[in-house]
């Protein structure tokens, strides 16, 4: 049964939403028109003038090798940053669920790299991977691994996939936590008894089960790869070497600010808006569906 | 199929809650045993020690003879029926039934054979392709046992599996659950706080009470001679009635409650050497002195009548004593609040509890 307030007056529940309705036009709406906008134009370094050139600025970007090799760095960040993050906060939470005494205590210190601002996660794993001072880059030389982010490009992949993945593993534990403890303990039980081993019980019912909270935390995870590291790349590769670790976020920036080409720019995050909202219709339109049983 | 014996079974929670110390039963093949209790008594956890969902802290526990202690609860080869069913949400009543049949690694026709007989018994035919959610809970009940029938277990355990459902359902349930028990001639094993339930499904009951086992045997063998005053008192409805008796000088003078007297000589409460309860079922009172049987001598002032259409049940209050008194007389009886009435008890239908103990005398 859904609670319903029945206004009298018709137009006191639009004053009431309008606060965050005007936020929202004046915050996201206005500026992603104005991306829109200038994504068909060039534009001058300095703003003086700008020169309507329709989709060449959407042409050139698909046209340009570094674009869509971005696109693939950005689909292997995104991929490994979300399968690290969700399997390794689903192992933890599986066994948070196990001891559940002790889980209050257990969630609390899982918590913490949640509050941790992107840019100093970032900076924490630069510190310990970097090839000069860092232990685990020491650790890895000990163990005959040649460490060295600035010069390799995959390492340096590597790294940002690892930072990226570890602020987002609180986050992902607390869902899945919850989402465990919402499995009632009598199914698993049943299973027990139907001679469904531990790893078989959690294959054939805790995951399909889980299905609604995995679903959600998958998009929650992608949005967050592929769109919530900017300040984390800036931060410690800033992009390179070599491009290596330019994601298409990062890229925006990029050639917008530091080259200075405002409608390639704004023609990148428009593509990049069209990703959100396409990956947000899928959300919306599946989590009633596909993963209700 | 197969007899199950507990021996001195405890169980202590951690954090130190014992829940169950010394329990001890011997469970005959193909018997319907009811395990009864109220509330928080630990008919729980000794069903689910049985199962292997706990640990066993103290004691032995044997199915077909097999110490099973150590077993997992999938080792053990038996079935479960739990109170709020346990189906699998996520697969449809065939999957659920044959989950357990799977992973046993049974052939695939074998299995089919199972779930159509099975579906065929519980009338289940047309819901096999339904999930869960899409089933009545008189349903889901019914693909529960199915689920346990078709594993053809050694022993199978029910815990509470009618108290979700209505009194009307409970009722026709409980008679396709009797039935199922002679057709399958297996072991039951079934948990109930109920006492009606378990008069009318066992062919022994176990009452538990605090942690430990008051007393084994069939539903008749507790009503009529309950071994101790908790027994007594849970087992019929309305309950049974009691008063006090305290020995003045053993063996000479007993004082009872006022409005209650012994107006013949009765053995068992005239030897009394301790304080004692002296018990009697509501329906054992008649409203005439009976020749030869004096008993004991109610002197009553009604509270109010219950008008239950086959029989009235008459609470009135004795002048000595805070608890009330029930009376169950035919349905013409109707005395109105206030009025006076005396009741006798017979000899042959009071029993006596040690004050202190509980324990039958
Ligand atoms: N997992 C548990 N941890 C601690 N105490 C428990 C647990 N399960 C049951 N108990 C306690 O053990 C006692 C018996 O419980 P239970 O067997 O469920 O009773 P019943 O089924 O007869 O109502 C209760 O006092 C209950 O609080
Ligand atoms: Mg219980």
């Amino acid at each position: 049964m859904q609670k319903r307030v029945v206004f009298r007056n018709t137009w006191l529940p639009y004053i009431l939403v309008a606060p965050q309705i005007l936020v929202t036009l004046v915050f996201f709406f206005w500026p992603s028109w104005q991306a829109l906008e200038s994504s068909f134009y060039i534009e001058d370094a300095f703003g003086f003038s700008r020169e309507w050139v329709g989709l060449r600025n959407y042409t050139e970007l698909f046209a340009d090798p570094g674009y869509l090799k971005s696109f693939r760095t950005t689909l292997i960040f995104g991929l490994c940053v979300t399968f690290l993050a969700m399997s390794i906060s689903l192992a933890l939470a599986v066994a948070a669920n196990r001891v559940l005494r002790a889980a209050t205590v257990y969630r609390t210190f899982l918590i913490w790299p949640y509050a941790v601002a992107p840019a100093l996660a970032g900076v924490i794993w630069y510190f310990l991977m970097n090839p000069s001072l860092g232990i685990v880059s020491y650790w890895l030389r000990a163990l005959g691994y040649d460490w060295n982010h600035y010069v390799n490009g995959e390492q340096a992949l590597g790294m940002v996939i690892v930072a990226a993945a570890w602020k987002q593993i609180s986050y992902n534990f607390l869902f899945f936590l919850a989402g465990l403890q919402s499995i009632p303990k009598s199914l698993v039980e049943a299973a027990a008894i139907d001679r469904a081993g531990p790893g078989r019980r959690f294959w054939t019912i805790v995951f399909p089960l889980l299905s609604p909270t995995t679903f959600f935390l998958l998009v929650v995870n992608l949005v967050y790869a592929f769109f919530d590291t900017f300040s984390l790349i800036h931060a410690t590769t800033e992009g390179g070497p070599a491009d290596a670790t330019s994601i298409l976020v990062f890229r925006v920036y990029n050639t917008g600010f530091i080259g200075q080409d405002y409608g390639s720019s704004a023609a990148q995050s428009v593509v990049l808006m069209a990703l959100v909202v396409a990956m947000t219709f899928v959300q919306f339109r599946y989590i009633d569906r596909r993963v209700n049983y | 199929m197969a007899q199950v014996e507990i021996r001195n079974l405890g169980k202590v929670y951690p954090g130190k809650v014992r829940a169950v110390s010394g329990a001890s039963a011997d469970i005959a093949d193909g018997e319907f045993i009811v395990l009864v209790g109220p509330s928080g008594c630990g008919k729980s956890t000794i069903l689910r020690m049985i199962a292997g969902l706990e640990e066993v802290s103290e004691g032995d526990l044997f199915i077909g003879g097999d110490r099973v202690n150590d077993l997992e609860p999938g080792e053990r080869d038996i079935a479960m029926v739990f109170q709020n069913y346990a189906l699998y949400p996520h697969m449809t009543v065939r999957r659920n039934m044959e989950y357990g049949l799977r992973n046993e690694g049974l052939p695939k026709d074998q299995i089919a054979a199972r779930i159509a007989e099975a579906a065929r018994t519980l009338r289940l035919e047309e819901y096999l392709d339904r999930k869960p959610r899409q089933l009545s809970g008189g349903q889901r009940q019914r693909v529960a046992m199915g689920r346990a029938i078709v594993r053809e277990p050694k022993a199978f355990l029910f815990d509470e599996p009618l108290s979700n459902l209505d009194a009307k359902l409970r009722t026709q349930l409980r008679a396709e659950l009797r039935a199922l028990h002679v057709r399958l001639g297996a072991t039951f094993i079934y948990v109930t706080h109920d006492q009606v339930e378990a008069m009318s499904l066992a062919d022994r009951i176990i009452v538990m009470n605090a942690g430990q086992i008051e007393q084994i045997g069939a539903p008749l063998e507790l009503y009529q001679k309950p071994a101790t005053r908790f027994v007594a008192e849970f087992i019929g409805t309305p309950a049974m009635n009691f008063v006090e008796a305290r020995p003045v000088t053993a063996g000479l003078k007993i004082d009872l409650p006022e409005g209650a007297s012994l107006p013949g000589p009765c053995a068992m409460v005239d030897q009394l050497a301790a304080p004692a309860h002296i018990g009697f079922r509501p329906e054992d009172l008649v409203l005439e002195p009976q020749d030869g049987a004096a008993g004991l001598r109610l002197d009553l002032q009604v509270m109010f009548a219950e008008q239950l259409g086959a029989d009235t049940v008459i609470h009135a209050r004795l002048a000595g004593q805070s608890d009330p008194v029930t009376i169950r007389v035919e349905s013409a009886q109707n005395p109105a609040p206030g009025a006076t009435m005396t009741a006798y008890a017979p000899n042959a239908a009071l029993h006596v509890f040690d004050a202190a103990t509980g324990q039958r005398l």
